[in-house]
């Protein structure tokens, strides 16, 4: 068993570390750059400067920006050009890159020049815990919901549940969240949950409870966000399992439908929704940028996708591993699961 | 202690549904902000977030007065006195203000502006937007007698550069180069550095310890002169500014509005969303909401219940809602074909679909209230029988089909439009275009694109047209940076020019007389209007919505579109009676 485990955690370090390199190689042959940004845009009128000295000045600068930055060196070992294949040794931006990377150092941000690392803890701290406790929400309604919907399929109470959550997964996160804004911070309709009041200046209690209020709309959004998906195929699963041999014979032995379902039937169905909860994970790492932006929530999804729309490589390249690096491991969480709940999964 | 926990929660729920607080005079005011500024290094200030709170930090020689729309002088006493040395090189005189201090109460003496343009050119140092934006400036001449005099010898000549010199936020020597190393060290030693060649030791000690400072994220490292300290910085969330208690400027007789600063505690509030920022302005949990967009702005002021409690201003920006063709396609060399294809644009249209038709119309690139703006030329109109007409004019000729063909092409005329995805007023505009031109026959397609692919895009010239802002100032003539012959492919993307264009826009700048450069400037409005490289649709409005409780309001054109320091709690919350 130890052995499987290193196997796949290795496994899983390495196919990480090939994406984030993929990532890393990709981002420096995009379009544009952190120069292109740095530098002001020309057709800026009321520059003073005299034509001709400006682009020259212009393109002085962002070749003084790429060589600050480190990104004069060739991106890889090798490059191709002209029909001839060119070795740069270890003076290229990948292996100093990998080299400290290696060594915990994920480099420092093109626009404030913070470690990156520093950052994206900064803004975890506020995704992390949004994130977790949404998955943990929704994970603990969908057993409720998907049970009430296996006990009783058909009622007029299960088909309005049904035709709910089929609406609400039809529905884009960004209109759940919308609507839930306007429905419960807007002074015409219900005046009840700051949108984006001042972080109170003392710490403690207050600030924990400015955070709850601030957390509770997007918290509820990302809920209602992944309940559907949750509930629908546990639902299906338990009814599924309801009808099978087993679940028959206990229910002729006399023990109640709730009881058959909740004992025996839901460790068998619970495998897809193990599985769509681990896939959940690197959500818990990127952020879900929607409702960040929406409510305006310092968090790590904001975090990354402002750094990639300011060509912020560093920070973008760590964002993509930790994410990998999240996926993969919720990967191996699920089979780790698997096996815990049904032993004949289980590797030899 | 969970039940504290519980009340505290309570408590700012039933704030939340309860009226607004009044103001204290000291209350903080809350301003929206759609970014967070990323950095505070005053080399580096790559957004309109950032420059707002350099501006409260940190001071310049001459300011923006939002009052008058123009620069007046802020450290310096006085504007500069300009002499002309050279054809090609200008004197600025400034002497500093006496009573101008840094927060440690040293005097902000010339060699501090010394100091701080060599800063600018020092390699390794994020500094590399201002060496292009400030290398005109070739030497700082201190005077011997006075410390606060010096003369500014910059390349060039003309009121622009006048401006320019004084628009860079003044740091302190002794904070920074206590040991006064860089005083040995030329301007024009500096600026001339081979990029090769390592920096002296001077160079590389400053610029080590300037980093060791990391004024990018902890600006109160470094004395300022400006009004106000940064308090708190909670990235992507707030940011929090305390007025000095003792600021020098304070000791000004009949200070300038550029030397006002009456909050005593500014908040700017990081809310990307549009919407979520008007329903936060709607709980008053933010004051000032600048650069409203039109359908918000709209929402706002059909609802009474926020008219009651907001004054909403609007008025002309400087920003040029702009066409371009590239004119070195075959297909647009002709200017004919340029002209019948502005013909297809409807600038009165697309200002009502896109900016509640508060857009200003405009000739060329100088807006309508300008002294040099040439009124004599019509504006740009929608006009298909027009285009049709230049169409004909041009050689070509509208087949059975309903396209346009010239003899022996291979292809109707068709052409694609390049936009920046982001901005609706773009797509809209875009989509107008090709609707109009769909109705003469004319195929258009759209290629909408994010800001930087767009940008490689338009310097490669890879584009038959393109629709984009460009950002203006009346503070300055230099259309050269993107008409000039020696700028195509950099900043002159429609790859127009003439030799008439050329001889115009170098002689602009320079030109010293009044009355020569308003010809000057009507006779490139009009070869422009007929070469029609591109086509000025109209100039943006910029809206601001603020709390009726606020005085002192001061809309303005110019970024960020008002006067931030100027703004105080009126005593009485009174609704102000110059809303418009």
């Amino acid at each position: 068993m130890w052995g499987w485990l290193f196997g796949r955690l290795a496994r899983a370090a390495g196919v990480a570390w090939l994406i984030t390199s993929l990532v890393f190689i990709v981002s420096r042959q995009l379009p544009g750059g952190p120069d292109q940004l740095v530098v002001a845009d020309l057709s800026e009128l009321g520059r003073p400067v005299a034509a001709d000295q400006s682009v020259a000045s212009q393109q002085a600068a962002r070749l003084a920006v790429r060589r600050r930055l480190g990104l004069e060196l060739p991106v890889f070992y090798v490059t191709h050009r002209a029909n001839q294949w060119y070795w740069h040794g270890p003076a290229n931006q990948y292996h100093r890159w990998a080299v400290a990377v290696l060594h915990g150092d994920l480099g420092r941000s093109y626009r404030d020049g913070q470690p990156v690392g520093a950052l994206l803890w900064q803004a975890l701290r506020f995704t992390l815990p949004l994130a977790a406790s949404a998955a943990g929400l929704a994970a603990g309604l969908a057993l409720g919901l998907g049970l009430y919907l296996a006990r009783r399929p058909g009622s007029p109470g299960a088909r309005l549940l049904v035709g709910l959550l089929n609406g609400l997964q039809i529905t884009p996160l960004f209109l759940v969240a919308l609507g839930l804004l306007l429905l419960f911070a807007n002074p015409d309709l219900l005046n009840l949950l700051p949108a984006a009041v001042q972080t109170p200046t003392e710490d403690g209690g207050q600030l924990l409870a400015y955070w709850l209020g601030r957390a509770a709309l997007p918290l509820v959004s990302l809920v209602l966000a992944v309940l559907p998906e949750l509930t629908l195929p546990l639902a299906a699963a338990l009814r599924h399992e309801a009808t099978t041999g087993y679940a028959t014979t206990a229910r002729a032995k006399g023990l109640p439908l709730g009881q058959v379902l909740r004992r025996h039937a839901l460790p068998n169905a619970l495998l897809p929704l193990l599985t769509t909860l681990t896939d959940l994970l690197p959500a818990l790492v990127a952020g879900t940028v929607v409702v960040e932006v929406l409510f305006a929530f310092p968090g790590s999804g904001r975090l990354l996708a402002e750094a990639a729309a300011a060509h912020d490589y560093p920070l973008v390249v760590a964002g993509v591993l930790l994410t990998a690096l999240a996926r993969l491991l919720g990967l191996l969480l699920a089979d780790i699961l698997y096996f815990l709940i049904d032993p004949r999964l289980r590797p030899s | 202690m969970n039940y504290f926990w519980l009340g505290s929660l309570l408590t700012l729920l039933v704030s939340a549904c309860s009226a607004p607080p009044a103001k204290q005079a000291s209350s903080p005011i809350t301003i929206r902000w759609s970014r967070d500024p990323s950095t505070l290094d005053p080399l580096a200030l790559p957004n309109p977030s950032a420059i707002d709170a350099a501006n409260l930090l940190h001071m310049a020689l001459l300011a923006t007065d939002f009052q008058a729309n123009k620069y007046a002088p802020a450290l310096a006493q006085t504007l500069p006195q300009v002499r002309v040395l050279a054809d090609s090189l200008t004197a600025l005189d400034y002497e500093l203000r006496q009573a101008a201090t840094w927060d440690d109460g040293r005097p902000v003496l010339a060699t501090d502006v010394d100091f701080t343009l060599k800063l600018l050119h020092c390699p390794g140092l994020p500094n590399e937007g201002n060496r292009a934006q400030y290398g005109f400036i070739r030497e700082v001449r201190l005077d011997p007698v006075n410390p606060r005099r010096f003369t500014l010898v910059c390349r060039g000549r003309g009121e622009e550069i006048m401006i320019a010199s004084g628009d860079f936020p003044i740091l302190p020597e002794s904070a920074l180069d206590p040991a006064h190393t860089l005083r040995y060290l030329p301007l024009a030693k500096l600026q001339a550095w081979p990029a090769a060649r390592p920096p002296a030791p001077a160079v590389a000690a400053l610029v080590q310890r300037y980093r060791q400072a990391n004024l990018a994220r902890e600006p109160s490292h470094l004395p300022g002169c400006g009004p106000y300290r940064l308090t708190a910085w909670d990235t992507n969330h707030q940011l929090r500014f305390r007025r000095k208690a003792h600021w020098w400027a304070d000791k000004v007789q009949s200070a300038p509005p550029v030397l006002q600063a009456r909050p005593q505690e500014l908040v700017f509030a990081v809310l990307p969303d549009d919407d979520a920022t008007a329903l936060a302005l709607r709980r008053h949990e933010i004051d000032v909401y600048p650069q409203v967009p039109a359908r918000i702005f709209q929402q706002l002021q059909a609802s009474p219940k926020a008219r009651a409690e907001f004054a909403f201003y609007s008025q002309p920006s400087y920003d040029i809602l702009t066409a371009g063709f590239n004119t070195r396609r075959p297909i647009l060399r002709d200017k004919r074909v340029r002209q019948a294809l502005s013909c297809l644009f409807d600038p009165a249209g697309l200002s009502t679909a896109t900016q509640l038709g508060q857009g200003r119309r405009t000739v060329g690139l100088l807006p309508p209230g300008s002294p040099f703006y040439n009124d004599s030329l019509s504006l740009p109109s929608l006009a298909p029988d027009r285009a049709m007409t230049l169409l004909r004019q041009a050689g070509w000729q509208r087949r059975a089909d309903g396209h346009w063909w010239q003899p022996g092409a291979t292809h109707p005329l068709a052409l694609s439009v390049r936009y920046r995805t982001e901005e609706t007023t773009f797509a809209t505009t875009a989509l107008q275009f090709q609707a109009a031109a769909a109705r003469i026959g004319i195929t258009v397609t759209l290629l909408p694109a994010e800001s930087s692919a767009l940008t490689t895009a338009l310097q490669a010239g890879d584009f038959d047209v393109y629709v984009r802002l460009l950002k203006g100032s009346p503070l300055g003539f230099n259309f050269a940076t993107f008409l000039h012959s020696s700028t195509i492919g950099n900043g002159n993307l429609t790859g127009f020019s003439t030799p008439l264009t050329d001889h115009l826009l170098l002689a602009i700048p320079a030109e010293g007389d009044a009355r020569r450069k308003r010809l000057l400037l009507r006779r490139l409005q009009v070869v422009l209007r007929d070469e029609m490289p591109l086509l000025p649709l109209f100039y943006l409005p910029t809206r601001l919505v603020v709390n009726r409780q606020l005085q002192h309001v001061v809309p303005s054109g110019l970024k960020p579109g008002y006067a931030l320091t100027a703004l105080s709690w009126s005593d009485a919350a009174t609704p102000l009676a110059n809303s418009q």
